[in-house]
């Protein structure tokens, strides 16, 4: 075989009837997106465009974007949006942060213990968010076990406030999203040849460049991966920041709760429903092109 | 390039030895082949030159100066993987270029060193391309010449051919020794597969449970193995169990009597390279040249193309392989025919327990 031809790698064969069978394994999925995420998504689109008349009958067929403006404009709303942003980023990067030593440990073992170890990363989740919550809010409470214990030793004198406060949340969509992030990268640096950070290491990169130059470029994937995961599931995080939260803090999912529930306000619960997702979409595209373009250079 | 020295280098694994003992003198130069059967400590033994892993006890000292707690990236040792290891998501020229990045030299010399890598390996224009547009052949030789890019103290090999093809590898051997000659390069090489052992050492180590059976050149080996596992292991033995009843009389388990050359009376082995031992269809029984002379049958037949394996019954427990080459209106044997084997006492290895 010429150069040439190697180049160009293997040839793929095509049978004939492939491609329907191909079509046939995917119709099912296809079929269960379009009318359970697709159908809806759009008919709260225009849900979001409708009016809202709390002395008639609450939702009036309209054109409007007067809901959007509504959020835009009151700073009550994009303040709520920016916090959530915020924690999502910060929740996200502390994930990473921890996660990638945590992922690359669980990844190189040769233990025989390898399964308990990802079965007990995986433990967090089969407990649900709100049972999970309710743990956080007698650890966290002024006389839960963490203050207790710190008062008890001696160490403070007055118990830290963490309950109801933004630290809560955030401790508690990270203890949420960890597994994702670790799961997601673990399953990438596996398929990373261990020889090829030994080659970097004989080459003369200490680990930190090595990590940098190799590692980390290699492991790209499952970071794109798991911040995506981790960041779309923070910025959506209902349950976390309602009950850790307490009533003075807000983040986006209960906002949107709040509207359709309480307030019956349709129209704008959609037009906030549908900024959350198209905030989220935005900041995740636009951190993979940033992450891919660095990547490629 | 350097001398290399390891003296008497372990790794225990609790109680496991790993490697045991080890202490090799390579000179500058010089293409030492550590092999040995899977788990013999010939990787590991390696792998702690490379200062992947730190031994338990022992020295290392490369070029005079004491590596053995050094780490890897402080050690310059060219290492060629069995993987290759390549960096799959670097260009060739850059697999090559960063061993020199690490090292901090200068745009101009990195290119210009890149270049001369590249060529020695015959890989010239091939900078550009990813490591997964080559062949496995080619990835291979990226790798010798990232490993000899850095101009290591010692250049290490770890099964370097394995993942070749068996035609691509008889080339390569040729092509990594005639390399290895010309740089100078001090070399050790790990592998099982004793033909290239054979083919690229100047001295082999053969190795079998963590320690060193036998050094030597692959005339040593071969003709005055140490132990019955180097003669079954370097070449291929046919082992009769027996015991030297006098020096000089050998008795097979199976009750034949043979002459043999030296041994001490006990339990024994006599060892016996198939192609030492003579064959005549039984018709034609005149050995007399020989010390030993023995009628068999033909029990079994191997065709090898330019060799035939034949394998002998002598007794109910005794039974020998001999080779013999295909040559035109040479002995073509038959299963169960009569034979008449023979050879000369000085032939057989005694090996006592």
């Amino acid at each position: 075989m010429t150069d040439a031809a190697l180049a160009r790698g293997p040839v793929v064969e095509r049978r004939r009837g492939e491609g329907w069978t191909a079509a046939a394994l995917i119709t099912p999925a296809s079929i269960f997106v379009a009318f359970c995420l697709l159908a809806p998504i759009a008919i709260l689109f225009r849900f979001s465009l409708n009016e809202f008349v709390p002395s008639k009958k609450l939702m009036v067929e309209a054109l409007t974007v007067a809901n959007y403006v509504k959020f835009f404009t009151d700073p009550y709303y994009t303040t709520i949006l920016a916090t959530t942003v915020r924690i999502a980023v910060l929740v996200t990067a502390v994930c990473l942060v921890l996660g990638f030593p945590l992922a690359y440990v669980v990844a190189r073992t040769q233990s025989r213990f390898k399964h308990l170890l990802i079965i007990s990363i995986v433990l967090p989740l089969f407990v649900g968010n709100a049972v999970r919550a309710a743990g956080w809010m007698t650890v966290f409470g002024n006389k839960g076990f963490f203050n207790a214990t710190l008062m008890g030793l001696g160490v403070i004198d007055q118990p830290l406030e963490i309950m109801f406060t933004e630290k809560a949340v955030v401790i508690g969509i990270i203890a949420v999203n960890l597994p994702f992030m670790v799961l997601s990268l673990q399953s990438v640096i596996e398929g990373i040849d261990r020889s090829v950070e030994e080659a970097a290491f004989s080459l003369g990169a200490p680990p930190a460049t090595m990590f940098r130059r190799v590692l980390w470029p290699l492991a790209l994937p499952g970071v794109l991966a798991g911040t995506i995961l981790t960041f779309v599931l923070a910025m959506n995080a209902y349950a976390t920041p309602f009950l850790l939260g307490g009533p003075l803090f807000k983040m986006m999912a209960p906002l949107v709760y709040n509207q359709f529930t309480q307030q019956s306000n349709w129209p704008f619960g959609g037009a906030i429903a549908f900024i959350l997702m198209t905030v989220t979409l935005g900041l995740t595209l636009m951190a993979n092109v940033i992450i891919q373009r660095r990547a490629a250079r | 390039m350097a001398r290399l020295d390891l003296e008497k280098l372990s790794k225990r694994y609790g109680d496991f030895f790993a490697v045991r003992d080890v202490s090799l003198q390579i000179a500058d130069g010089e293409f030492l082949v550590l092999l040995g059967p899977s788990g013999c400590g010939k990787t590991t033994t390696l792998r702690m030159v490379a200062g992947f892993i730190e031994p338990s006890d022992g020295a290392v000292r490369l070029g005079g100066s004491d590596v053995t707690v050094l780490p890897p990236w402080k050690r310059n040792a060219g290492m060629v993987f069995q993987s290759y290891a390549l960096f799959p998501h670097l260009s060739v020229a850059q697999n090559v270029a960063f061993g020199l990045e690490m090292r901090k030299l200068p745009r101009a010399d990195i290119e210009r060193r890149v270049e001369e890598a590249l060529a020695l390996v015959r890989l010239t224009g091939f900078g550009g391309r990813l490591p997964r547009q080559l062949s496995g052949g080619q990835q291979q030789r990226v790798a010798l010449a990232r490993a000899l890019a850095i101009r290591p103290d010692v250049l290490l090999l770890d099964e370097p051919l394995s993942n070749l093809d068996a035609k691509l590898r008889q080339e390569v051997r040729v092509e990594i020794r005639e390399l290895q000659r010309q740089l100078g390069l001090t070399t050790v090489m790990v592998t099982h597969d004793q033909e290239e052992a054979l083919t690229m050492a100047d001295r082999l180590v053969v190795m079998n449970e963590g320690a060193v059976r036998q050094v030597g050149s692959q005339r040593d080996l071969y003709e005055r193995p140490a132990d019955r596992f180097v003669a079954g292991f370097v070449g291929r033995s046919t082992f009769l169990d027996g015991a030297v009843e006098a020096p000089g009389r050998f008795r097979t388990d199976g009750g034949l009597a043979l002459a043999c050359a030296g041994g001490m009376p006990g339990r024994a082995a006599l060892a016996l390279r198939p192609e030492r031992v003579e064959i005549a269809p039984s018709a034609n029984t005149n050995m007399s040249g020989l010390d030993n002379s023995l009628p068999g049958t033909v029990e079994f037949v191997s065709y090898l193309g330019a060799l035939i394996d034949i394998h002998v019954r002598l007794s109910p427990q005794d039974r020998l392989v001999v080779q013999i080459a295909n040559r035109d209106g040479g002995f073509a044997p038959d299963v169960g025919q009569p034979v008449q084997v023979g050879w000369p006492a000085a032939a057989g290895l005694v090996f006592n327990e």
